[in-house]
């Protein structure tokens, strides 16, 4: 068991190393470093100060050397500074690490309690005229594309009917004391983003609840206590969902990966101030030290999250071996 | 053959023993072939089979976009700024200086059919007009479109096709209005569909081989090769894909020499897009070649293959790969659909397929801003993206359905 988790620990671990190496060097690629930006916005500057710049930042050194030196500074403790906020980055993800999570967790939620009762519910009763309007339902959820849906929610709530913001995360200068109003400001701009979060989430959650409830239906067992004339009830609930819940842990497990990663179409479409928009908006603006860190922090939630749902697993079935 | 089938038969069989008809007799000596108990059960599953229908209509639409454009007389990077936003069903005419100019041309390429032309409309007397007898042409063809062919009608004479030809181009028909800078949205649909479903199918199917080549090197050989493949297989699946795609997304691609040649700046995006997406989705294909491929390696007729000398690459390509295209088939049309939104995600952050060229993303792309002025802007191609998707994704179902000897009711 220990020397599993070990293993994944340093496997995970090389990854995080070997994606933060190529996210630089993917970053010394895309159009436009800090000098060139310098140019642009100088027109007055001549190539012996572009020269010196350059060594300045390190820009004339191999992107592994600067690598050395971006990582040694990071472990240091120095984050870097935002060039688009003019801010340290650590003062800037803390609260957008917060606000995904908000909303990340609040969707899970209520995609959960959506999902779950319907994937089981259909499995009872395949092929009938429940279980076909839930599986095109489940269907369509997963073939909509997450940011038309968000872009289909603002036409109705906040163009049409006008009834909620079409984007942002709390109303600006509202500085209010009052905790109840505070939630309450919140809340109407969580509404719209946590819709079209979950309608992608509750499409495969119920397709991975009822096909978890089918499968676990056609065991032995369930034969078994059918035979013995148990009450419908009790297969349901006892035998069945009981056995059911193994593999929706594991789901579930690998939804809670996202709850710190942000969901970046969303954020974006709603202008949410999240960690997803905050990559994207800061890859769009070439702010990279922003970029860098914004995305591998987001990039080890996943990670770490997805090792620790593996070992979760093998608490919740006394099957599973670590080998 | 269906549980029913049999069903009625075992109940014949009951009731004339051993009198069977021929018929009967050549139905239970038959097996069915493979292929044909996969349909069978395929055909079962209605919405499969009504999204198979969606999705063959969408790629005849797909190859007959020229035809389709030809014939409607629309072109899909053709910009008209007096006539932006336009809802769906509108008429819409070309400004009457760009009426004048075209006529003028008209006029300097067949000078004598004009002068017969405005001849013959004088005579007739459709015209009553105000200017002198030379601008008489001009008079007809500014009128509104319809207004002007009717006149014309009245002469009717088969030489002066080529001046209706071009009353006709004056005006255009717009079933789904047009859009920011007045382009027709129906035939930039149209177009979108080649875009979107080619780089769907081809992404899924290019992914699908490389998953197969990797998977099946990582099956067979087993020991350090698996090992090395699988971690970086396990590594890329774990990875967010949409904030990864769009890091990758933003590269410059011209920053790296190799791929220079590969493109023009024509279809430079759609080569990036295809790349980017190949490089990410084929782990699932991978993981699960190597699975069948594992367990095929332990039967009995890969031993024999091996026992009559068979090299590794005649056992894989001829023993083992007809084992696997039935599960790979599944995950290419899954696949498709993925591909699809992940194509319209990152071309509607504008880091996809680059305009002019129009795919059904980037038709999104400033969507945002649209919306205030005209909905169906938005809603038309997002609605494209979610048929074709649930319908790639019905299918890969219903297959799913149909090859899975576990679901299989006989």
């Amino acid at each position: 068991m220990s020397t599993y988790i070990l293993r994944r620990l340093i496997q995970t671990v090389l990854v995080i190393i070997i994606l933060s190496y190529v996210c630089f060097y993917i970053m010394t690629l895309m159009p436009g470093d800090p000098v060139e930006l310098m140019i642009q916005s100088n027109p007055k500057i001549t190539s012996a100060d572009v020269e010196r710049l350059r060594a300045l930042y390190g820009l004339d050194q191999p992107a592994y050397k600067r690598y050395g030196t971006w990582v040694n500074t990071i472990l240091g403790g120095d984050l870097g500074y935002s060039r688009t906020y003019r801010v340290p980055v650590e003062e800037l993800m803390i609260p957008r690490l917060k606000n995904t999570f908000i909303l990340s967790l609040l969707s899970l939620l209520l995609s959960l309690a959506i999902a779950l009762p319907l994937g089981i519910y259909s499995a009872l009763n395949p092929g009938g005229r429940f279980d076909s309007i839930v599986n095109f339902f489940a269907f369509s959820g997963i073939s909509i594309p997450s940011f038309w849906m968000a872009l289909m929610l603002i036409i109705v709530f906040a163009v049409q009917l006008g009834v909620l913001p079409a984007g942002g995360t709390e109303t600006v200068g509202l500085n209010s004391e009052n905790f109840f109003n505070f939630v309450k400001d919140r809340g109407t701009y969580l509404i719209l983003p946590i819709l079209s979060l979950s309608v992608q989430q509750i499409g495969s959650f119920i397709r991975y609840a009822r096909s978890a409830m089918m499968e676990t239906l056609r065991n032995d067992y369930i034969r078994t206590a059918k035979a013995k004339g148990l009450e419908r009830k009790v297969i349901i609930w006892r035998h069945a969902f009981r056995n059911a819940l193994i593999p929706l842990i594991t789901i579930l497990a690998l939804s809670f990966s996202g709850l710190f990663s942000g969901a970046l179409l969303t954020e974006t479409v709603f202008a949410y101030q999240g960690v997803g928009k905050l990559v994207y908006d800061s890859i769009i603006a070439n702010d990279y030290n922003v970029a860098m860190i914004s995305f591998i922090i987001s990039v080890s939630m996943v990670l770490l999250m997805n090792l620790l749902a593996d070992i979760l697993y093998g608490f919740a079935d006394p099957r599973i071996t670590f080998s | 053959m269906d549980l029913q089938t049999q069903e009625s038969l075992s109940v014949k069989m009951a009731g004339n023993q051993g009198s069977l008809t021929d018929a009967q007799k050549k139905d239970l000596e038959t097996a069915l072939p493979l292929w044909k108990i996969v349909m069978r059960q395929f055909l079962e599953h209605k919405m499969a089979v009504v999204s198979l229908g969606v999705i063959l209509f969408f790629v005849l639409v797909a190859f007959s976009a020229d035809l389709i454009a030809k014939g409607l007389g629309l072109d899909s990077n053709r910009q008209n700024v007096s006539a932006r936003y336009l809802l769906p069903f509108s008429r819409t005419e070309i400004p009457n200086d760009a009426k004048e100019s075209s006529i003028e041309t008209w006029i300097s390429e067949n000078p004598e059919k004009s002068q017969a032309l405005s001849k013959a409309l004088i005579d007739k007397q459709i015209l009553m007009s105000q200017r002198p007898a030379d601008e008489i042409l001009f008079e007809l063809g500014t009128k509104p479109q319809t207004e002007a062919l009717q006149l014309f009608e009245k002469i009717s004479q088969p030489e002066f096709v080529s001046f209706k030809k071009m009353l006709e181009n004056f005006g255009s028909f717009h079933l789904f209005g047009t859009d920011e800078v007045g382009r027709d949205v129906f035939i930039r649909l149209i177009y979108g569909t080649r875009v979107s479903m080619g780089v769907g199918v081809m992404v899924a199917v290019a992914s699908a081989l490389v998953g197969l080549f990797i998977g099946s090197l990582a099956g067979f050989y087993g020991g350090i090769i698996d090992t090395l493949l699988m971690r970086v297989t396990d590594s890329l699946l774990s990875l967010p894909l949409v904030p990864v795609l769009i890091v990758v997304a933003a590269i410059d691609l011209q920053k790296l020499p190799a791929l220079k040649s590969l493109m023009n700046p024509e279809n430079e995006s759609i080569v990036k897009m295809f790349l980017i997406l190949c490089l990410f989705s084929w782990m699932t294909v991978a993981r699960l070649v190597r699975g069948s491929i594992l367990s095929l390696r332990e039967r009995e007729f890969v031993l024999a293959a091996r026992t009559l000398g068979a090299r590794d690459r005649t056992i894989i390509f001829s023993h083992m790969f007809p084992n696997v295209i039935a599960p790979m088939l599944v995950a290419i049309t899954l696949g498709v659909g993925q591909s699809i939104l992940f194509e319209a995600a990152l071309s509607f952050l504008g880091l996809g397929i680059m305009p002019p060229t129009p795919s059904w993303g980037n038709m999104l792309n400033n969507a945002q801003e649209v919306i205030y002025k005209n909905v169906w802007l938005t809603i038309l191609p997002g609605i494209m993206i979610w048929l074709t998707t649930i319908s790639f994704n019905f299918v890969g179902d219903g297959l799913q359905d149909a090859v899975d000897p576990k679901s299989i009711r006989r």
